[in-house]
């Protein structure tokens, strides 16, 4: 290889936070970890929600003149109790693991071993939760009526349990520990079209030569493939422009670190890019089925240096 | 060759060109089932929901091995994943899942849990002993352990009129007995009970304690009227929803116990593995205790104030007590499934 070394650094791995779940199938499917933020809006929307239909309900029930005021505090009081585990039980049992909340935000609740998501491990992660989230929020509510000691208790005890999903990689919290479960971010699946299936006029005029398509790897092919992915219809002038820039940015550096020799014009950028991804992947996606995987331009360092 | 660009030349690109249809299909049927659930998929259609599955986890682990288009990656992950979530739903229907729970699942788990049973409720008995005694001893103590609140009216400075005034209370119907029971399923010990089963995970310790405080208080208000002469009364008044409510308790505190117990003994499991077998019998018993409390409720709320006379009192709360045994150990035998 004639290239000099890189004396750049490989960009470090981006930190990821996915889940592998391997079901029956024997193919491990990923997911999105929900994050924190995502969880805490699912649990208010779910618990204003049930306000809202206690709320509702007391208001009912006062209008018609049923109730006293005593007894608004004694239904209050059960309809909470009601509301609480049995309703996150039976909505993710029906709904398969999204409360109203969760559908709201599009989380989901996932089994970590594969398979369908027990009501065991749903009445489990709930129940918990009662520990978790209800009983400290409860008390938090009344919190200056406590002494010092049961205070401190309940100050340690909650941010013993805030720190649980922090501090493991799969952001569980105790319920979902011992329930084995996870809370997932729903995927959305869009299909953008394939890149070199798109006909490009002016692709045919480039060639490029196997010395041209040594010198990037899979992280390079995916990067141009996501500049060309960019909708330019939906794009104002100014972004426009912008874009056009980039495509001309990245294909001169194309240019130089391949040595390629002809001259491309202006108008055909884009032409050129789309030539080169296509052969690019081609090239490489070759190279993998001979066992020669190439992550990125480092690929060969290793082989220049001995 | 590789200056042909012609279009056959690339695998990945025939490979997605060959099943992107089926993968289109595939997200339409999973789009059905996620808005109306699988019920809304024809025979038919569920089947083809399953095939097309296969095939696109199939598809999945291909295009890892062999595909560099990202846009494709990107879809085929979140497809699987969604088709998988549509496939490997629960299919149940609740009111199934509910009969097998109670007429199955928790007396067998009731009978599987017979070690940390006795040690509920010995520690309970253990507790109500020693708030006797430590009554008998300095009847002062009573106040130490009770809470003002749980006492009412009932203290060392009550007299025997007033104690049995609390005890024959309702009788003329006047309290409101829809908010009695609702405001008791609130109360203390349907706090304590659910405490305890989830301190349990805490190495047994706050369940112990809590079972045992439990006791002691029972303890001294049984020695509070003994002393007044009215032990009997108190008997016969706490048998009605007692029977239920403390075993309950020590119900939902065993239940604790068998998550303690994982975490401190697991044996040859991971910690997390042995509390996560524990947690099938745990969460059966606390289910148990909760609707056990209801029921303690309902007893509490209406028949503690209709029944009046000591002997039927006695007679209602064992009674109901010898109806729970036999359930739990009579249901859900013949042949074990679950």
């Amino acid at each position: 290889m004639s290239r000099k070394p890189d004396s750049r650094k490989r960009p470090p791995v981006p930190k990821t936070r996915m889940t592998e779940i391997l079901p029956p199938e024997g193919v491990p499917i990923r997911f999105d970890l929900a994050g924190l933020g995502g969880r805490f809006g699912a649990q208010l929307v779910d618990i204003l929600l049930s306000l809202l239909v206690v709320s509702l309900f007391i208001f009912v029930l006062s209008a018609a003149d049923v109730i006293t005021g005593e007894g608004v505090i004694a239904i209050l009081a059960l309809s909470m109790f009601l509301l609480r585990a049995p309703y996150y039980i039976t909505t993710e049992i029906l709904w398969n693991g999204q409360t109203l909340g969760k559908r709201l935000l599009g989380l989901r609740v996932v089994s970590g071993d594969g398979r369908a998501l027990s009501p065991h491990a749903i009445t489990v992660r709930n129940l918990m939760k009662e520990f978790e989230v209800f009983v400290p929020g409860t008390y938090l509510l009344i919190a200056s009526n406590l002494g010092i000691v049961p205070g401190l208790i309940l100050l340690v005890w909650i941010i013993a349990l805030l720190l649980i999903p922090l501090f493991n990689k799969r952001r569980q919290r105790l319920g979902d520990i011992i329930a084995n479960t996870y809370v997932i971010s729903v995927p959305r699946p869009v299909l953008l079209p394939d890149l070199t299936r798109q006909p490009t006029p002016a692709a045919g005029q480039f060639t490029f030569l196997p010395h041209h398509l040594d010198h990037y790897g899979r992280f390079e092919l995916q990067t141009l493939e996501q500049l060309l992915q960019v909708r330019t219809g939906t794009l104002n002038a100014a972004a426009r422009r912008q874009h056009d820039l980039n495509l001309r940015r990245v294909s001169d550096a194309i240019v130089a670190r391949i040595g390629f020799e002809e001259n491309i014009p202006e108008a055909d950028t884009d032409a050129f890019l789309r030539a080169f991804y296509r052969t690019q992947r081609a090239y490489l996606e070759n190279r993998k089925l001979f066992g020669d995987t190439r992550e990125d331009k480092f690929h060969n360092r290793s082989e220049t240096r001995a | 060759m590789n200056g042909e660009t012609g279009m056959q030349d690339i695998r990945s690109a025939r490979f997605r060109a060959e099943r992107e249809d089926d993968w289109i299909r595939l997200d339409g049927l999973v789009t059905r089932v996620e808005k109306r659930g699988l019920s809304n998929l024809s025979f038919d259609e569920a089947r083809e929901l399953a095939s097309l599955y296969r095939n696109t986890v199939n598809a999945l682990s291909l295009a890892r091995e062999i595909s560099l288009d990202r846009a494709l990656h990107a879809y085929l992950e979140a497809l699987a994943a969604r088709a998988y979530l549509a496939v490997y739903a629960p299919k149940k229907a609740l009111g199934g899942m509910l009969w097998q729970l109670f007429s199955r699942g928790i007396p067998q788990a009731v009978r599987r849990s017979g070690f940390v049973l006795v040690m509920a409720f010995a520690t309970m008995i253990l507790g109500g002993v020693a708030g006797y005694l430590l009554f008998l001893e300095d009847p002062t103590w009573f106040n130490t352990i009770v809470p003002g609140g749980l006492a009412g009216e009932r203290g060392i400075l009550s007299s025997r009129d007033e104690l049995e005034a609390v005890l024959t209370s309702g009788a003329d119907g006047s309290l409101d007995r829809f908010s009695a029971f609702a405001s008791y399923l609130f109360s203390h010990n349907t706090q304590i009970a659910l405490f305890t089963f989830a301190l349990g995970v805490v190495i047994c310790v706050p369940s112990t304690l809590l079972t045992f405080y439990n006791g002691l208080v029972i303890g001294a208000f049984a020695a509070l009227h003994a002393d007044r002469g009215l032990a009997y009364e108190l008997f016969a008044w706490l048998s009605v929803h007692g029977v239920t409510e403390l075993s309950a308790i020590a119900i939902a505190c065993a239940g604790g116990f068998h998550l303690g117990l994982a975490v401190l003994f697991p044996g040859q499991m991971t910690r997390r593995d042995a509390l996560r077998h524990a947690g099938y019998d745990a969460v059966k018993l606390a289910i148990l205790a909760a609707a056990m409390l209801v029921v303690a409720a309902v007893l509490e709320g209406f028949f503690r104030q209709i029944i009046q006379t000591p002997e039927t009192r006695i007679l209602v709360g064992w009674g109901i007590g010898g109806l729970w045994l036999a359930y739990f150990l009579f249901s859900g035998r013949g042949e074990d499934k679950s």
